[in-house]
């Protein structure tokens, strides 16, 4: 029989499976926190922590990523305080700058209420994510792709740099990169990258309803509540 | 040697080790510590040896190749009992002297002993060396008497009676209660409570659990637990062994980065005696009690002292942090319930169960017990290891014992803690070694770097310097921290490049705030705080940066410029000869020009000039 623990979410008690992640339980419930490294069925890692929550225990909030923090009893969440927003919108800023040619991550941007880019725009291909990584390993059991080097030289690369024969050609990887999923209309031609306007539309609702979630093409791939 | 058996052997064995040793009558303590032994304290050993020898006194002198005494800045050190002569800078040649003087008629040598530069003073004895005087030194006046390689000369320094005492009569829960009351927090930089991380780990469901001593210190400038590990490994291993019966864990691990040869040699020599003896395996002297150590080498990642990426490490897999929603002590090594400790933190555990939690905790302040080894480097006289008691002032560490700046300047800040600490200005010196104290003020005691630095330091530079080291360290896992230090050290880098606008200073503030909210691991949260600690001490240093372009203590090359003063030079010549880059003009006994289109910068005119004509703004 399946267990059932109710936890506050926003001020929303919801009785929610046990075992579960607060991000998975705020996305079947309809509460839409941004995430990018966290795929529904593969293991959660909280590496792009757009995800992060306020965790409050005895009165003393911390901050942690709602993809890896299990349901429990009694707990209480916040996921759209001020605090989380400005947050968010910082790390939100890094990665834009970092990935300005990809829809997804201008969304993201976007959703998490980016205005303005104050760092020079960078045109990586890879935001490290690690999507395809998981879904190699866990999914397919090919571990065909796996990430090399450490901090500023880490990168996702064959063994060796050598396409092993024991990649199953699955093609998850690219269709779960966020960089790959609907690329923007036309790359942005270095040093003429920008914070992209053509979203305008979901500009403006996002603007109106601080925190709502805008419907994002990454969260189609996401299974995102918007598109369950 | 053969198995003891039972508590009795132990002491038994103890006893004949005492009678063995009532023959020899001196000692010559020799430091083999890693600072000494860099200024060739190896060769001081073998002629000793030699020495001895030659004048027939091998038999009656003991020579006691020792770990670290602390005070490396005037290494070779050796140590002749009785007398506790003290002698610094000890070359080969010095030897036939010290053996036949000291040794065989027990007279002191004037020119070896310590003359203090500031008093003159010339201190006889090791106990007078003002170096050591102020300080409090628990665990490294173990380092002293002990050759890390010997389990017998740990022994007869009563070593293993703390074990034996915890098994003879003591429950895991008295163990734990003694811990906890003692007041002892983790000395690798969290300074979480030792007792309540061995109650929780106590209390975790599972018969199989472990203990992991940390040993991947990695901090610019600090080596007290390379120094502890390496001097009394034994010391170390009993904590160890303490703990893990207390906590019921019978496997051990020793994560000991392999860049430190010296501490992974001597821990496999101690953890092979310590076997052999039946101190280490199953019943242990002839308790119920079974434990066993490894000795797990790290590849030499700063990130691998972070519990969990150094647990993965442990388990073979790549180094990287875990997400601790779920606490180490519940869910660690293997999935296991783990106890993880520094060094420092195992070593004093073995004094805390044979002096008591009130011994421990008389020393220290409200919040912070015990003792706490520094490592003091930097622009200072005296550097070395230093243990003082808890809530000791800096101050005291850096003039007291320290000697105050070693090159005339004026000493401008300290940088405690390493990579996540802060630096700290002059006018905070009254700042006592605290951890809650140092953590308010922005910095924190960490695994106990202390790095001094002096007026002709920028500390732009200074948060420069550790943002680099932090981002060639990061694992570059989550985002906050890979990016996040990228970019602030962009815009540092912006600035003491002379591209620096004033907004950047409140991004960077922010970014710095954001990156240790949301960062996954320790490293990544403490990331920000000499960026944050320099900001908020030295804030007009970065506005002289970006404001006027002058980097005010003449170190970011961008902003300065080197012009020789007309009325200082005399026309030597020595700069135009000392340029390699051929920017100095000028004929002899005439002014010398420099020329700024070719001036590299590179300062070697100025540390060649005499007469302090070399001027840099």
């Amino acid at each position: 029989m399946l267990k059932r623990v109710d936890v506050n979410i926003d001020g929303a008690i919801i009785h929610a499976n046990k075992g579960a992640s607060v991000l998975g339980t705020a996305i079947e419930y309809g509460i839409c926190i941004p995430h990018l490294c966290h795929v529904p069925y593969l293991s959660d890692i909280g590496a792009c922590r757009l995800c992060i929550v306020e965790h409050v225990v005895n009165g003393r909030s911390s901050v942690t990523t709602s993809c890896t923090l299990k349901v429990e009893e009694g707990m209480v969440i916040m996921t759209n305080t001020d605090r989380i927003r400005k947050l968010r919108r910082n790390l939100a800023e890094l990665l834009v700058a970092q990935a300005p040619n990809s829809r997804a991550i201008q969304d993201i941007a976007l959703r998490c209420g980016v205005k303005e880019v104050r760092y020079p725009f960078r045109n990586a291909d890879c935001v490290l994510c690690g999507r395809c990584v998981r879904v190699c390993d866990e999914v397919w059991k090919a571990r065909a792709i796996g990430f090399v080097g450490r901090g500023r030289d880490r990168h996702v690369d064959y063994p060796f740099g050598v396409k092993p024969e024991f990649c199953k050609k699955c093609e998850s990887c690219i269709q779960l990169c966020p960089m790959t999923i609907t690329p923007c209309n036309g790359p942005m031609k270095p040093g003429e990258e920008r914070l992209c306007g053509n979203c305008e539309s979901q500009l403006i609702i996002a603007d109106e309803m601080v925190g709502s979630c805008v419907w994002c093409k990454l969260g189609e791939s996401f299974a995102c509540g918007r598109y369950v | 040697m053969s198995r003891l058996n039972s508590f009795r052997e132990l002491e038994h064995l103890r006893e004949q080790l005492r009678e063995q040793r009532q023959s020899i009558a001196t000692t010559v303590m020799v430091c083999g510590g890693t600072g000494c032994k860099a200024s060739r304290s190896q060769a001081v050993v073998d002629a000793v040896r030699e020495e001895l020898t030659r004048q027939g006194l091998d038999m009656k002198v003991r020579l006691c190749v020792t770990g670290c005494h602390g005070f490396c800045e005037q290494g070779p050190v050796i140590i002749i009992e009785p007398g506790n002569v003290f002698y610094c800078h000890v070359s080969p040649d010095d030897v036939f002297e010290i053996v036949y003087q000291t040794v065989a008629n027990g007279k002191a040598i004037e020119r070896l002993l310590y003359t203090d530069p500031i008093s003159g003073v010339t201190a006889r004895t090791m106990a007078e060396v003002p170096f050591y005087r102020a300080q409090d030194r628990q665990i490294l006046s173990q380092n002293l008497n002990i050759d890390p390689c010997s389990i017998e000369d740990y022994i007869l320094a009563g070593g293993y009676s703390a074990l034996s005492k915890v098994l003879r009569g003591m429950t895991p829960e008295g163990v734990i209660k003694e811990i906890v009351s003692s007041g002892l927090r983790g000395r690798g930089g969290g300074g979480f409570p030792t007792g309540r991380k061995w109650t929780e780990c106590w209390e975790a469901p599972g018969d199989e659990k472990y203990v992991i001593c940390n040993a991947d210190e990695g901090d610019p400038g600090a080596y007290m637990d390379r120094c502890v590990l390496e001097g009394n490994p034994h010391l170390v291993m009993e904590g160890m062994m303490i703990g893990a019966w207390a906590v019921g864990a019978r496997k051990g691990y020793i994560y000991v980065r392999n860049e430190y040869p010296l501490a992974v040699k001597h821990s496999r020599i101690a953890v092979e005696q310590a076997r052999k003896i039946g101190l280490l395996g199953d019943n242990i002297l002839g308790s119920s009690f079974s434990f066993d150590v490894d000795i797990a080498r790290g590849g030499g990642a700063f990130v691998c002292g972070e519990s969990t990426a150094l647990m993965a490490s442990v388990e073979g897999k790549v180094g990287e942090p875990r997400p601790k929603d779920v606490h180490t002590v519940v869910d660690g090594l293997y999935h296991k319930p783990t106890v993880l400790n520094n060094v420092e933190t195992w070593a004093n555990v073995p004094s805390i169960i044979m002096n008591g939690s009130s011994w421990f905790a008389s020393k220290g302040t409200s919040g912070s017990k015990g003792t706490k080894i520094l490592a003091l480097t930097g622009h200072v006289k005296n550097t070395g290891l230093v243990e003082v008691a808890m809530g000791t002032p800096i101050r005291t560490v850096v003039y007291d014992i320290g000697g105050g700046a070693n090159n005339g300047n004026r000493v401008k800040a300290v940088q405690t803690g390493g990579p996540s600490g802060g630096c700290l200005p002059v006018d905070m010196f009254d700042l006592a070694v605290d951890f809650d104290v140092l953590y308010q003020a922005g910095s924190m005691v960490g695994s106990g770097g202390m790095v001094v630095m002096d007026e002709a330091t920028c500390m732009v530079d200074v948060a420069k310097y550790f943002l680099n080291f932090l981002q060639d360290e990061s694992c570059g896992k989550c985002l906050p921290c890979r990016l996040g230090i990228d970019r602030m050290l962009e815009i540092i880098t912006d600035i003491t490049e002379g591209r620096g606008k004033p907004e950047q200073l409140d991004l960077l503030q922010e970014l710095a705030d954001t990156v240790a909210q949301t960062a996954l691991c320790g490293l990544g949260k403490t990331a920000p705080n000499p960026v944050l600690s320099t900001l908020r001490y030295f804030r007009p240093e970065y506005e002289a940066h970006i404001n006027q372009k002058k980097c005010p203590a003449g170190v970011c090359k961008a902003l300065v410029t080197y012009s020789i003063e007309p009325d200082k030079c005399n026309g030597c010549g020595v700069c135009l000869r000392g340029c390699v880059y051929g920017a100095i003009s000028g004929s002899k006994k005439q002014v010398h020009v420099i020329d700024a289109e070719l001036c590299q910068k590179c300062g070697i005119c100025r540390s060649e000039c005499k007469f302090d004509a070399v001027k840099v703004a």
